[in-house]
């Protein structure tokens, strides 16, 4: 299945190499919303990941020719994302604004989400709610490394090796850096979570 | 909150955090729309070195090299022809010489060292007869 996905990549970047605009179309529709999806849960800003999202499409557009295909295609448009991203974060700095209850209307349909949250129990609906909403905030006060790492794997679901190539690091330090980053959020959701539910 | 499996649970559900799908469709649009902005807005010293880079570092131009070599291998062809009908014209007419030479003995009119009056010293000595007091006429 992957190795069905990585040759019709393969075929829709020699197209795109040919210089057929259509088949990089293809290959944004594909992405983008993967993409969407870990600039995101960085940024925690909606207008700044669209910002950044154009950029990361722009600049592999711009790139696709020196594309050798030594990594899958996946692998190289997630480390310009996450390389982009960081370096937008870095500039940043903390002058932002959370806006990540703007988007997230799709979540409260999701059916894994409708069973976490037990609608029957609107105590605990707004306990969840509000335990995200500090998770998101959590996720902010970890460093920008970190916070690729915890996307990449908790929110991904990538395996430790993928995360490893795409941030061109071992998969040791991928590991310490989920190991470090799981405690940093555990400590910061303690506070709340030991208040217990209202 | 001491699992750390419930944060891993509750960052799982974060991957819903998407807008919706019309959000991708009208993405791709912008993208469209920012693409031609920037190509217009591209000065044009940029696009001229775009293009060399392509040029130079891009995929190879096979088509395009091909009707360079196909020229180069013509000149070369040409100037050889050119060259090998200047040599054969030059040996030509040293080979008429040195016939002559050869043969001093069957020709009347060849005469022999010591009955020769000139002073100047001959150019080509063969048996120790001289055959030739001149340079001869071609060059390379």
């Amino acid at each position: 299945m992957e190795e069905d996905s990585r040759k019709a990549d393969n075929e829709l970047i020699a197209r795109t190499q040919a210089g057929d605009p259509a088949a990089f179309d293809d290959l944004v529709r594909k992405y983008s919303s993967r993409l969407y999806s870990l600039v995101y849960n960085m940024t925690s800003n909606h207008e700044d990941t669209n910002d950044l999202l154009q950029d990361i499409f722009a600049k592999a557009y711009r790139s696709i020719k020196g594309f050798r295909g030594k990594s899958s295609f996946y692998t190289w448009i997630h480390s310009i994302g996450v390389n982009m991203t960081i370096n937008f974060l870095k500039k940043r700095g903390r002058h932002f604004q959370l806006s990540l209850n703007d988007v997230d209307a799709n979540i409260e349909n999701d059916k894994e989400f409708i069973e976490s949250t037990s609608i029957t129990n609107p105590v605990r609906e707004a306990d969840l709610k509000e335990l995200q909403q500090r998770l998101n905030e959590a996720m902010m006060k970890l460093s920008h490394e970190h916070r690729a790492v915890v996307t990449m794997f908790d929110i991904e679901g990538m395996p430790h090796a993928e995360i490893s190539k795409i941030l061109n690091i071992s998969e040791g330090t991928v590991r310490s850096r989920l190991f470090y980053a799981h405690r940093q959020l555990q400590n910061y959701l303690q506070e709340f979570h030991s208040r217990g539910p209202s | 909150m001491d699992d750390p499996n419930e944060i891993s649970r509750l960052l799982r559900l974060k991957k819903y955090e998407q807008p919706a799908p019309e959000y991708f469709e009208r993405f791709l649009q912008d993208f469209h729309r920012r693409q031609r902005s920037e190509f217009l807005h591209q000065p044009l010293w940029r696009i001229a070195v775009d293009r060399a880079n392509s040029f130079f570092f891009g995929q190879p131009k096979w088509d395009l090299y091909s009707y360079g070599a196909a020229t180069a291998a013509a000149l070369v062809l040409f100037f050889g022809i050119l060259n090998f009908d200047s040599r054969n014209q030059g040996q030509g007419g040293q080979g008429g010489q040195i016939a002559g030479a050869d043969k001093p003995a069957a020709s009347e009119n060849v005469r022999t060292a010591a009955s020769d009056t000139r002073t100047e010293q001959p150019r080509y000595v063969i048996d120790t007869r001289p055959v030739s007091y001149h340079e001869p006429p071609f060059s390379f």
